[in-house]
């Protein structure tokens, strides 16, 4: 139970600027607490800059790269925190985050703020609340937010809903042309690196990828080369993404947005209230109710009693 | 307002020179079967790293893996600089080869616990209040 009054004394300790509170609010907020109050606090018209999110398969380097992306951005004497999801095993609840590991050459630097989330299996490769979340750290004074999603790959596109720019990363020698027409990722990706760039293969991927988004009368997706082995591409990145426009989220994709984060309210629900959630199972099933009713049920009490 | 299922948050690193890491890779993995949300911050950690990634991450938990022998100057260290980063109620854990004589020196430190050689991954999940089935491997 986290009480109200804990929560306003570490805004108010937040608003000076203070790490622990800081450090403190992203877990409540990443466990589901105090989002209303936070969120309410939070809407004082400050600035929030966009929020990124790199995504791709596992081992196509993603936290590699945001390692060499972490050391441009300090060069150039700007700060930046991360958003490192990882899958929460759906047996234990247990998670091994190990994503810092290839981060850490800027362990110990303040401008440099790195957290490990553990994403509910079951939900797509995010956590809950990010965008809180990620507001919380742009008010902080972090001048970018990178979100680093699971290695999901083919048809996660939740993070379209979340972040203002995706980039996508794949790797040479992926699949054929087939494999990349399934890919739903690549819909929605703003921005694609062909990563592992000093590999053999890299050019034919690079020139595939140009090929096949950038069809005549669709819009352009920029594909860039990357290395994080050699340091090719990474300073070209950067700057593509820092002066990509953003999303337009005043048009049709802001419902889509919209939608997602009650998709996502509604899940958090019920991950924090397994009990309610049975002892209604359990009294429609004994009352010989259908799973249509029983779904209705718990609906109508989800809209009864929560926002 | 909610109701918690809070996974404990541990964070395991070494510190120094020591590269000496299948040990805690071993309890990492343990731990996170346990049912605990393990952040591996990985070799070669400076004090400093160590305790602005256990606040950044918000840990309950640092697991310090030394085998090197310099327990001695690198903990109360890590101390240190845990209080002064306002971070007491981080519970701090030694694993590796510790002498019997200076286990007592750590705990004097604020240790809450140093675990030898021979440790078996329940005894350090059930320690950490991890509820999951925890297997020794």
């Amino acid at each position: 139970m986290s009480d109200k009054g804990d929560i306003r004394e570490l805004l108010r300790r937040y608003r000076h600027g203070e790490r622990p509170a800081l450090n403190r609010l992203v877990s409540f907020v990443s466990r589901g607490d105090g989002i209303d109050l936070i969120r309410d606090e939070l809407q004082d018209g400050s600035h929030e800059s966009p929020l990124i999110a790199i995504t791709g398969n596992s081992g196509v380097g993603k936290s590699t790269l945001l390692g060499r992306l972490i050391e441009h951005v300090r060069s150039l004497d700007e700060t930046i925190a991360i958003l490192a999801c990882d899958p929460e095993s759906a047996l234990t609840g247990g998670a091994l985050l190990g994503d810092r590991v290839r981060m850490s050459s800027h362990a110990g630097d303040e401008g440099v703020w790195i957290r490990s989330l553990a994403s509910a299996s079951g939900q797509q490769a995010v956590v809950d609340h990010l965008d809180l979340i990620a507001q919380l750290l742009t008010q902080f004074g972090f001048d970018h937010v990178i979100l680093e999603t699971v290695g999901a790959g083919q048809g996660d596109v939740a993070v379209e809903s979340i972040a203002d720019l995706v980039v996508l990363l794949i790797q040479p020698e992926i699949g054929d042309e087939l494999q990349w027409e399934k890919a739903g990722v690549l819909e929605v990706a703003d921005v694609v690196v062909v990563h592992k760039g000093d590999l053999p293969g890299a050019e034919r991927t690079e020139a595939q990828a140009r090929d096949l988004l950038n069809l005549p009368g669709c819009e352009q997706t920029p594909v860039v080369r990357v290395s994080s082995k050699t340091g090719e591409g990474i300073a070209e990145l950067w700057s593509l993404l820092v002066n990509r426009p953003q999303r337009d989220l005043t048009t049709g994709r802001n419902t889509r947005r919209l939608l997602r984060l009650v998709q996502q309210r509604i899940a958090t629900w019920f991950a924090f209230h397994p009990d309610e959630v049975e002892s209604i199972v359990q009294g429609c099933s004994s009352s010989g109710m259908t799973n249509e009713q029983t779904i209705t049920r718990i609906l109508s009490h989800l809209t009864n009693d929560h926002s | 307002m909610t109701q918690q299922r809070r996974a404990p948050r541990i964070v395991l690193a070494k510190v120094g020179l020591d590269g000496h890491d299948r040990g805690v890779k071993v309890v990492a993995r343990g731990l996170r079967d346990a049912g605990c949300h393990v952040i591996y911050a990985g070799l070669w950690q400076q004090p400093e790293a160590v305790v602005q990634t256990v606040g950044d991450e918000d840990a309950d938990w640092l697991g310090i893996s030394i085998l090197s022998g310099a327990h001695m100057t690198l903990l109360p260290r890590i101390m240190d600089l845990l209080k002064r980063a306002g971070l007491d109620h981080v519970r701090v854990l030694v694993g590796g080869i510790i002498p019997d004589e200076d286990i007592p020196k750590l705990e004097v430190l604020g240790v809450a616990r140093v675990f030898g050689p021979g440790t078996s991954i329940p005894e350090i999940a059930e320690f950490v209040g991890a509820t999951g089935d925890a297997t020794d491997e």
